[in-house]
């Protein structure tokens, strides 16, 4: 799976979405839920916006001078005995991880929750290669097993799926026989997931927040298949974003405890796995062989942009788990792994326009993202500056829609324009009103008047009845 | 204290009634209220489309009708909020920043103007009726105003307020979202006439035309026996 | 100390970085002092019992079971909650905090009951994870702990695996009082201070609050996903 999910165009996808009702359901009880969660967790620090104020210095400081931490942290690696691989390219990095995977002769891989490599589409490559590639995330398992169904979300990735199409899918690809009951799933994933983890030779997970000072990465998890991962596989691989780095523990700390509150409403989760290369002499269990892979794959192209705050980014869905555009279209309508707000900004830089450009109109720009991100990433205005790259700079927009703004601006800039146009439109409208209302409108209104009324414009529009006040008023 | 109208697009064509509750209700606070004739548009809907060039003309000619207004008054959050934009969209221009900049700084939404400036909670307005109140996304969280509508709402003789469920829910207008995206517009208004019924008010107030067109249009044509109203409509009840 | 790893193709990655920067390549950057630290703000100037309170009711959200109990009345209380959990077999740590807290005759005496246990031994190898694996209960001590969020830290170490409290159906984590501070704050401070005067992270630093759990099937909690299905703390007054 790349970054892309789905061959449908945009508008299909998006009929898809709403008419499926059991998914739209699901998504908005979790909304509800998360949304609580998060305001909880805030509510209870008092001061949530300090916090975000915090979060965004260090976030807006390490990007600025991301290479110099990449480079320090680098370092830090091989120090301890890791080895680091910066990767321009998918490509690039999946051939690494190949290789390290077949010169430690590699069969069975168990992986724990990551975008990156879903993005670089690693599982296929590895699979290519001969590999068994075992997603060990309960969610991503799921998924894995329903025939590679895409994630909708990036925290929750099976949150599409209710219980009863689970509980057939470990009956029709595993032999399941028990209920649908949640809890009897999950034992049944942690049976089978287990004899999974104990032969398994290579581990690979992502990295939630590297820490140069030490080069450390630390992995933000509840189940615990990430500590799994990187206890018993005798090589760990760990592949990361090139921006998910922070200067020290100090920062680390300060951005898990943002992150799990915001995506989860948890003061911490269950296991917060900090890592610092592979094993030291002495100690039994962790990696013998530690390799970090550092992923470039588009993202320095945002760098020095107007949208660079887009890679301070910490992953944690709060602005997908507030976006009503979200809870009635669904993960999948967005075409990419990174669906909702930070999907509909982030995606087009990763994508180009040309496969990704209904995706920042996909927004009412009503800033329930940007009031929601822990980082205080302006979401809203990204969608609102891609919008405007789309119009100005690509030339993609709509004839129909350069003529009517083009329109617009002349009506508005100038109030002679701006009279005629308004004295006209009762006219222009007059045939469509019945009942001072126009239910059946023609060209662009036709898309409003299919779903609601739409007022008749007044004969005498408010300057013609200010000025008659006024005159009757004597003034 | 002298008052600059900015009546908005919507008002002047549509909703009409709402600029004049708009005028009388301010006289009667005390103001002395005038209507620069040569504006326009704020240039919202270009803006939001992605026209920057295009909306900066009509915001240039904005910034020149409203130049010598000592308050500038709207009673519109999204358009307010619009103006309290400017200075963004001209970062960086040496001439026009520091003239968006004092647009945006003397300009209100009539409800904050009502409350913060002119320092009134209740303005003797009488209206018999269950309400619920539309908490607009640019206006709460754009502009910043939340307390201000409820505040005056709350001191309206006659007018019980009824909590809106989901209120902190976008409506769904999102001016061109509506007709370009409108399947997913379809889906949220939907949501919102729901939670407007579940309310269990009989009128619907709001603080933002686009909005109230977009909810109202939707209740009409759902044939919902729930009235829409303007809070300059509300405010100038008697 | 192991061998140094290699790097590859860092030099054009980082330049690429730079260029799209608008700048040169930095090889020196001072970490700001951040002008909001709403972190050290949290259960400031809390007393230790109070911390213990704090954590206490935090564990009550975080399905993790506590008990309170003197140094002296240590041993009896774990050999009870090991019966009382029907635990069969028990992997701990090699820690000399074992004996510290008069633990040193537990094998022993759990031995008598017909309870298997194994205390990590470096030179066991992969027996040490096939134990693990299916053992029923795993004892670590806590080398800090969190009030806020309920959360002890191991600090793995050749006689510490990473899998005693990962492996094992249930496991138990020793709290002294005195390991206890208000949140991941002071313990990061901590982290980043052996940083700076060069001395060694462990290799495996776990922050762990009470159970597994997974909420990826319709946001359900369900407790109990790859790591223990259990968790219980034991508070130790140490003074």
């Amino acid at each position: 799976m790349a970054m892309k999910i789905g061959e449908k165009p945009f508008k299909e996808r998006v009929s898809d979405g709403i008419g499926d009702l059991f998914m739209r359901g699901a998504v908005s009880s979790a909304q509800g839920r998360f949304r609580s969660g998060r305001l909880n967790a805030a509510e209870e620090l008092g001061n949530w916006e300090d916090w975000r104020k915090l979060g965004e210095e260090i976030r807006t400081h390490t990007i600025e001078n991301l290479d110099y931490y990449l480079e320090l942290l680098s370092e830090n690696v091989t120090k301890r005995g890791g080895h680091v691989f910066f990767a321009e390219t998918a490509e690039e990095a999946n051939e690494y991880i190949t290789n390290v995977v077949k010169k430690n002769n590699g069969k069975k891989v168990v992986k724990s929750k990551s975008m990156v490599t879903e993005e670089i589409n690693m599982n296929e490559a590895l699979e290519n290669a001969g590999c068994e590639v075992i997603e060990s995330d309960l969610g991503e398992w799921i998924l894995q097993v329903d025939d590679h169904d895409p994630p909708s979300h990036i925290v929750t990735p099976a949150l599409h799926k209710n219980k009863e199409q689970i509980r057939d899918v470990f009956r029709d690809k595993l032999g399941y026989d028990k209920t649908e009951k949640p809890e009897e799933l999950a034992l049944f994933a942690r049976e089978k997931l287990r004899e999974e983890f104990l032969q398994a030779d290579i581990g690979i997970t992502g990295c939630n927040f590297a820490i140069a000072e030490s080069g450390t990465i630390s992995l933000v998890t509840n189940e615990g298949n990430a500590r799994m991962v990187t206890t018993i596989p005798k090589t760990q691989i760990t592949v990361m974003g090139m921006e998910r780095i922070v200067p020290t523990w100090e920062e680390m700390e300060v951005l898990v405890s943002l992150l799990t509150r915001a995506a989860v409403g948890q003061k911490l989760t269950s296991y917060i796995t900090a890592l610092t290369g592979p094993k030291q002499v002495g100690e039994v269990d962790g990696p013998e062989e530690f390799h970090l892979v550092i992923v470039d794959n588009g993202r320095s192209k945002i760098l020095g942009t107007a949208f660079q705050s887009i890679l301070h980014c910490i992953r944690c869905a709060a602005c997908i788990n507030v976006c009503p555009v979200y809870r009635h279209v669904g993960g999948h309508s967005y075409g990419s792994i990174y669906p909702g707000p930070v999907g509909a900004v982030l995606t087009p830089l990763l994508g180009g326009y040309d496969e990704y450009k209904e995706l920042p109109y996909a927004s009412t720009l009503c800033a329930a993202c940007t009031e929601a991100c822990p980082v205080k990433i302006p979401l809203h205005e990204h969608l609102l500056r891609h919008r405007q790259g789309i119009v100005e700079k690509e030339g993609k927009a709509p004839v129909f829609e350069n003529i009517s703004m083009k329109a617009f601006s002349m009506g508005t800039a100038s109030p002679s324009m701006y009279n005629i146009g308004s004295r006209l439109a009762p006219k222009a409208l007059g045939a469509f009103v019945k009942d001072d209302k126009i239910s059946d409108g023609p060209g662009p209104l036709k898309n409003w008047t299919e779903i609601r009324d739409f007022p008749a414009p007044k004969k005498d529009r408010f300057r013609d009845l200010y000025k008659k006040r006024k005159k009757e008023r004597g003034e | 204290m002298k008052v600059s109208l900015f009546v908005t697009c919507l008002i002047d064509i549509f909703q009409t009634d709402v600029g004049l509750d708009t005028v009388e209700l301010l006289e009667r606070l005390g103001c002395e209220v005038d209507f620069p004739e040569m504006q326009t548009c704020c240039g919202q809907p270009a803006y939001n489309s992605g026209y920057v060039d295009k909306a900066k003309e009509s915001m240039k000619h904005m910034i020149n009708v409203f130049e010598h207004s000592e308050y500038v008054v709207t009673p519109s959050g999204s358009c307010g909020t619009m103006f309290r934009e400017y200075p963004h969209v001209f970062k960086g221009d040496p001439v026009w920043e520091p003239r968006a900049q004092k647009l945006a700084d003397k300009t209100y939404e009539l409800t904050q103007f009502i409350v913060d400036v002119l320092g009134v909670e209740d303005v003797g307005a009488k209206l018999n009726g269950k309400a619920t109140y539309h908490t607009s996304c640019h206006m709460t969280r754009l502009l910043g105003v939340k307390e201000a509508p409820m505040k005056l709402l709350n001191k309206v003789d006659g007018l019980e307020m009824k909590p809106l469920p989901h209120n902190y829910n976008c409506c769904g207008f999102g001016g061109t979202f509506s007709v370009k995206m409108s399947e997913i517009s379809e889906q949220m208004v939907d949501e919102k006439v729901q939670s407007v019924e579940d309310s269990g008010a009989e009128i619907l107030v709001g603080a933002d035309c686009g909005c109230l067109m977009n909810i109202g249009g939707r209740i009409d044509r759902k044939g919902k026996p729930i009235k829409v109203m303007h809070i300059a409509s509300v405010l100038n009840s008697r | 100390m192991m061998a140094a790893g290699q790097v590859y193709n860092r030099n054009s990655f980082l330049d690429n970085l730079a260029k799209n920067l608008g700048r040169e390549r930095r090889h020196q950057v001072e970490r700001p002092e951040w002008d909001h630290n709403p972190q050290w703000g949290v259960l400031k100037g809390a007393t230790q019992d109070e911390l213990v309170e704090v954590l206490k009711k935090q564990c009550l959200l975080i399905h993790t079971d506590v008990h309170e109990t003197v140094s002296s009345e240590l041993p009896a209380l774990i050999t009870h909650l090991i019966k009382e959990y029907g635990g069969k077999s028990v992997v701990t740590w090699d820690d000399p905090r074992f004996e510290e807290f008069g633990l040193s005759g537990l094998p022993k005496e759990l031995n008598e009951e017909e309870i298997a246990v194994r205390v990590w031994d470096q030179e066991g190898g992969e027996e040490n994870l096939a134990f693990s694996a299916t053992a029923d209960i795993g004892i670590t001590f806590s080398d800090a702990t969190l009030a806020e969020s309920g959360t002890v830290v191991l600090f793995s170490d050749k006689g510490k695996g990473r899998a005693v409290s990962l492996l094992p159906v249930i496991y138990f984590a020793i709290i002294p009082k005195s390991t206890i501070v208000p949140r991941m704050t002071q313990v990061a401070k901590h982290i980043h201070n052996k940083v700076e005067n060069g001395e060694l992270v462990p290799s495996c630093v776990n922050f762990i609050s009470g159970p597994s759990n997974s909420a990826d099937i319709e946001m359900n909690l369900i407790v109990g996903v790859h790591g223990p299905v259990r968790a219980t703390y034991i508070i130790v007054d140490d003074k």
